[in-house]
């Protein structure tokens, strides 16, 4: 049938409609049903909001709007996408909603539905529907009309489009990551990714601390997910956010002066380093299906208890990690790192802390790449796996370079290069995974050979059976790494990596 | 797919009246119908309050699929669509038995626009043309409003003797006693006598008068959503019913 019109408009749209001029069309408001509470769901990085849908639940059901038809299903309590009840809400989330995030309240408040429909001058329908205005309260409102023309009457509905998206009481039609944000009380960059504003002659010094700024604020507001155990992205973008500070204060070489890079490599350091064994383990929970796949039967029963093993582990990290968070050591700790780089006159900075920007970028940048096809050109099939490693890691330096800067450069140009780069570090990070996999797994099982738990012999069988099957994956992403790189060593990704990071007055090499 | 023409060769029996509240009665009872407005005098798409395309002048309308597919309106009620007026129905017998092929590129256009109707209603002009005779050949069946009087009662006999001159299906041919007041002993002595004298040519249901279905042209809208209790209304249901069980 015909497409749906939704958009959301921050602000109480029924005002708006009587200043709307759509020549013979008319508006026509229904009288509305009560006003209903009403909950957002979605996941906590808005996943739902940025695929251009609002998920809302009320007494009567699991709405989704905002697609090519309103879809609707029982209602259920928010979770992960997989257990939560098979419907048609569920099944087009399938599709949008990581797996590895689960839906939650967002925000709530009082809704109200009212019939809508847009009439001609013989009171003819030509689109109907439903207009939801969703206030949560503090003059956080949001309208979303969402109208479908009836057969043959397409034409209205981009008329009224077009009219709605012109005035709209005075302001723009929003996105739905917006009117999600507007519901949620958050500022609409936040909820998404992280961006920051970055001119080409601003000071590096002043690039840098940006950066840590915003990627603390990024990390700080994972805090509430980790200790809730909501899921295990929190902690995993908590990591995200604090790895990038450090790459910051390592890679920016000269900008803080090597006293203060040292004390905050050791700051950070060590908070990072309270949350490893915990991610560990998640990133096992998270494959253990896929390990149990990997394996002949018969070492499935020894892998599922090595599993069960992991799960108690993991809930004993967890709380290990949030008494830390919950303490006041780490308050105090992070409350001194946020005020060093709000006022940042007590950081100390380095040689290089007064470079332009773009200079600054496209040195560090050019360098690093250049570093990357050095290490990568000498690898053959017969290269030790070390450096391969080191390749990897370089790649990864390369990658936050680029992503620190991708503002200076023009944000679509860098996106396809990074995607050229992806390619080649999903191979590589593959093999590094298989390989540190197999590392941890024979540690656990040395571990296990003094205990005298009835299960030892079983798991430990298990164990061999997974890291064989672990070392195999681990060659076969090995004998990819030179086609890889070939791929993204091709001759326009050079002249595209040369003509927006190469320094001027560099010699041609 | 049925096909259902609604059709008289007198004038004012409510015919366009009939056609509109019987294609309103079976959307309403469920059916997927598209109500085809061939009469330029009836206008039934007017009780609907769709305007009539200027692009269905055209010739070539029946035999573009596309044309065809994108003059079709919604009405303001569930299941029920409308081919608004306006048309030289040339080729509308080719057009027609493509509808019902359901190997036919329009069969198949039809659906792919999600409008696979269960019941396709013709709003026929009142004459006996080139074109009624193409609908009586294409249609599964022909309804026929007749007002209890004499003058009714020879031209139904005039419909039926065109039938049987030209080899026609006169089993198509469905009956129905429309405009029926129930004071007048004229009506009750004609319905007994062209009961008994056309058996099952015509169905049981009579539809009395009511001043409610002449105020259809004020609301511009079929008589059961203004007047839901009318008998009238009531009249038009069975009737549905009736046809739907003799199709």
């Amino acid at each position: 049938m015909s497409e749906m019109l939704t958009f959301a408009s921050g602000g109480d749209l029924r005002t708006a409609f009587g200043g709307v001029d759509l020549g013979k069309l008319s508006f026509s408001l229904e009288e509305g049903d009560a006003t209903v509470p009403f909950a957002l769901l979605d996941t906590f990085d808005a996943q739902i909001a940025a695929a251009g849908l609002l998920l809302v639940q009320t007494g009567d059901g699991l709405h989704l709007l905002g697609g090519g038809a309103a879809l609707r299903q029982d209602c259920a309590e928010p979770d992960f996408i997989a257990n939560m009840p098979v419907g048609p809400v569920t099944k087009m989330l399938a599709g949008i909603v990581s797996p590895l995030r689960t839906l939650m309240t967002v925000a709530e408040g009082s809704l109200a539905r009212q019939g809508l429909r847009v009439l001609d001058d013989y009171q003819k329908t030509h689109l109907r529907g439903t207009l939801w205005v969703l206030d949560a309260g503090k003059g956080r409102v949001v309208s979303l009309p969402a109208l479908t023309a009836l057969r043959g009457y397409d034409k209205s509905l981009s008329k009224v489009t077009a009219k709605l998206g012109a005035k709209a009481d005075g302001r723009k039609l929003g996105s739905m990551l917006e009117a999600s944000a507007l519901l949620r009380g958050e500022d609409p960059a936040l909820i998404g990714k992280t961006r920051i504003v970055m001119t080409p002659d601003e000071k590096a010094f002043k690039a840098a601390n940006d950066i840590i700024r915003a990627q603390l604020v990024a990390a700080r507001r994972q805090e509430d997910g980790i200790i809730a155990d909501i899921d295990s992205e929190f902690l995993h973008e908590y990591r995200v956010a604090l790895r990038r500070v450090r790459s910051v204060i390592s890679l920016f070489k000269g900008v803080y002066d090597d006293k203060q890079t040292a004390d905050l490599k050791a700051r950070f350091g060590a908070i990072m380093a309270r949350t490893g064994r915990l991610r560990d383990l998640d990133v096992y929970l998270i494959e253990r299906d896929r390990y149990l796949a990997l394996v002949p039967a018969r070492f499935r029963p020894g892998i599922g208890k090595l599993f069960d093993m992991f799960a108690a582990q993991r809930d004993v990290e967890h709380a290990k990690l949030t008494a830390y968070l919950d303490g006041k050591a780490y308050e105090k700790e992070v409350a001194k790192l946020e005020k060093l780089f709000d006022k940042t006159r007590h950081l100390s900075k380095g040689p290089e802390a007064g470079r332009h920007a773009l200079d600054f970028a496209k040195a560090l940048i050019w360098k690093r790449y250049r570093k990357v096809c050095k290490i990568a050109r000498a690898i053959d099939d017969t290269t030790p796996d070390e450096q391969v490693h080191e390749l990897r890691i370089e790649c990864k330096k390369l990658r936050y370079l680029m992503e620190f800067f991708a503002p200076l450069f023009g944000d679509n140009e860098v996106k396809s290069l990074i995607k050229a780069l992806k390619k080649l570090q999903d191979n590589l990070g593959n093999f590094n995974d298989y390989s540190v996999q197999q590392a941890a797994l024979q540690e656990q099982a040395d571990a296990l050979a003094g205990s005298a738990e009835p299960d030892t012999v079983e798991i430990a069988t298990g164990i061999g059976g997974l890291v064989t099957v672990l070392h195999n994956k681990q060659l076969e992403e090995r004998s990819r790494v030179t086609a890889s790189f070939a791929a993204f060593d091709s001759e326009d990704t050079q002249a595209r990596f040369r003509a927006l990071f190469k320094p001027e007055g560099e010699a041609k090499k | 797919m049925k096909i259902v023409a609604c059709y008289s060769n007198k004038g004012g029996v409510g015919k366009t009246a009939s056609a509109v509240n019987i294609a309103y009665g079976l959307a309403k009872s469920g059916q997927r119908v598209l109500l085809c407005d061939l009469d330029p005098q009836g206008a039934s798409g007017f009780y609907f309050r769709v305007k009539p395309s200027k692009k269905l002048t055209d010739e070539r309308f029946f035999t573009d699929v596309k044309r065809f597919t994108s003059a079709i309106r919604g009405s303001d009620f569930d299941n029920l669509d409308i081919l608004p007026a306006n048309m030289t129905f040339r080729d509308f017998d080719v057009f027609l038995s493509r509808m019902k092929n359901s190997r036919s590129r329009l069969k198949k256009a039809l659906k792919s626009v999600d409008s696979d109707y269960d019941v396709v209603l013709l709003d026929c002009p009142p004459n006996i043309s080139t074109l009624s005779e193409n609908v009586f050949k294409s249609a599964d069946a022909i309804l026929v409003p007749v007002i209890p009087t004499t003058l009714s009662e020879r031209t139904f006999e005039q419909l039926l003797a065109f039938f049987e001159e030209n080899g026609l299906p006169k089993k198509k041919i469905l009956g129905f006693f429309s405009m029926v007041q129930g004071t007048k002993k004229l009506h009750s002595e004609t319905i007994a006598g062209m009961r008994k004298q056309y058996g099952k040519r015509l169905l049981d249901v009579a539809v009395p008068f009511s001043s409610e279905v002449e105020k259809m042209g004020v609301h511009r809208a079929p008589v059961g959503t203004f007047a839901r209790n009318n008998a009238a209304v009531k009249g038009y249901d069975l009737l549905c019913k009736e046809l739907l069980e003799r199709l």
